[in-house]
């Protein structure tokens, strides 16, 4: 607010005064200047109308009642007292209501909250779209609601409900064509991708041979049939328990005829 | 309002553990203590707890009540602005989060004021039309800043001087004035530019 001074009163002052004035306190030479001053200053002219205004605004409100339970609730926080005549004046106040009336008001304060929000239309599409779904999943489970009666608890049943369940899960996937186009492809796949069955041995590189060992024998055994037949054939002698009888220079072994197979391969 | 022997005589009984006694003090200002947390906090709920609030805080204070340093009635204000702060300060932060426009629907405050406004667009008849008068000017007191608010309130709706007016705020007097003109100015151009739109 600029300091000016306008018929001897400056805008300071004026506002000093403006609340005065508004009470009509004012009186004399200090309203006469007050007047003139709000008459020529541009500043203060409009904040005393503004200020009048906005005390008529505040006058026109009413008081508000408190609740009605208010006494009640600041005497049962503070002294816990709740005395009888309060307890007459509650239940003169208060219409008689039935114990129906009172179940239902104390039930649809839990229940009002949550039924306004599921009649959102995106909640109940939510909840539809979530029955829908559940109620696809049990039928392809095999869950039928008839079942539900004569449903078994003994852990042994819910055992063996649990393996069936999950046979029959099992033999769905299997079942599904394109589980078992995708295997079988992906068995052939794996026959291509594979390493062959690995060949007879190759020949020994001869011309590479440094270890110039003489291949006779080896052709010998090569040469070998399969089931050859070999004979071990033992000077006939006394018996072997008599051996400490003989002499160790000239033993006189008995002979025993012995036949081996053996099977070269 | 009060006798200052009374309500001495009142506070005393009240101490010495007369249950009446302090029936009879919460019986005579808690309509006065729940007007003026309701104008100050904009909501019955928030006011019925702030009364609740502040008759607790009277119950435990009420020994340290001094009647020869000042009336009953400008004890029990300043108890009740005191709390006003306190919570006003708590949900300064609530607030800030909150939009103007998303508010309970309690009271039709909580709608901008020029919804509001333009709500009475059928011809309604006195008295409705004086309630929603007054839902505008309490949304509008409620767009004023706390000092102001609390100036008007005790001022134009509590009727108290500008003198106790000045021990409740722990201001001088001059500053009370220059508060409560500021308020109803304030309050004035909101309301002014509210109807202005409307027009």
């Amino acid at each position: 607010m600029p300091d000016q001074t306008s018929n001897g009163m400056r805008c300071n002052e004026f506002d000093l005064l403006l609340a005065d004035a508004i009470d009509g306190v004012l009186s004399g030479s200090e309203l006469s200047r007050f007047q003139a001053h709000a008459g020529v200053c541009k500043a203060c002219g409009p904040l005393l109308a503004e200020a009048e205004a906005g005390r008529g605004w505040l006058k026109g409100l009413t008081e508000v009642e408190p609740p009605a339970n208010l006494v009640t609730a600041i005497l049962a926080s503070t002294t816990g007292v709740d005395t009888q005549r309060l307890r007459v004046n509650a239940h003169a106040a208060q219409p008689q209501v039935s114990w129906l009336e009172r179940v239902q008001a104390s039930i649809s304060g839990y229940i009002e909250p949550v039924w306004a929000m599921v009649r959102q239309p995106r909640f109940a599409m939510s909840f539809g779209m979530a029955f829908f779904a559940l109620s696809v999943g049990l039928t392809v489970a095999g869950v039928k609601p008839a079942d539900l009666a004569t449903i078994s608890l003994r852990p042994a049943a819910i055992r063996l409900t649990y393996y069936r369940t999950q046979s029959r899960v099992v033999r769905y996937y299997e079942n599904v064509r394109i589980v078992y186009e995708f295997e079988s492809l992906a068995r052939q796949v794996k026959r291509n991708v594979a390493p062959a069955e690995p060949g007879p041995a190759t020949q020994k590189d001869h011309k590479n041979d440094t270890t110039q060992q003489p291949e006779q024998k080896q052709e010998r055994n090569y040469s070998q049939t399969d089931n050859q037949l070999i004979l071990a054939a033992a000077p006939v002698g006394p018996s072997v328990f008599d051996l400490s009888k003989t002499d160790p220079l000239n033993p006189d072994l008995p002979v025993v005829s012995v036949t081996t197979y053996r099977r070269f391969v | 309002m009060e006798d200052v022997q009374v309500v001495a005589m009142l506070v005393r009984r009240c101490i010495a553990g007369d249950a009446a006694a302090w029936e009879e003090i919460v019986q005579t200002y808690n309509r006065r203590i729940y007007n003026i947390c309701y104008r100050f906090a904009g909501s019955s709920d928030d006011a019925q707890d702030l009364t609740q609030d502040v008759f607790i805080k009277m119950y435990r204070t009420l020994p340290s009540y001094d009647h020869t340093k000042g009336a009953f009635v400008t004890w029990v204000t300043t108890i009740t602005r005191n709390l006003l702060v306190d919570h006003f300060r708590k949900t300064k932060q609530d607030r800030m989060t909150d939009s103007i426009d998303a508010a309970s629907s309690e009271h039709e405050d909580a709608q901008p004021l020029s919804e509001q406004i333009q709500d009475q667009s059928a011809p309604p008849d006195a008295h409705v039309r004086s309630r929603e008068v007054g839902d505008a000017v309490h949304a509008a007191l409620g767009r004023l800043s706390p000092e102001l608010r609390e100036a008007v309130i005790l001022r134009d709706l509590q009727d108290m001087d500008y003198r106790e007016i000045a021990v409740v705020l722990k201001v001088p007097e001059g500053t009370v004035k220059s508060r409560i003109n500021r308020g109803r100015g304030e309050l004035a151009r909101l309301l002014q530019r509210t109807y202005r739109q409307v027009m």
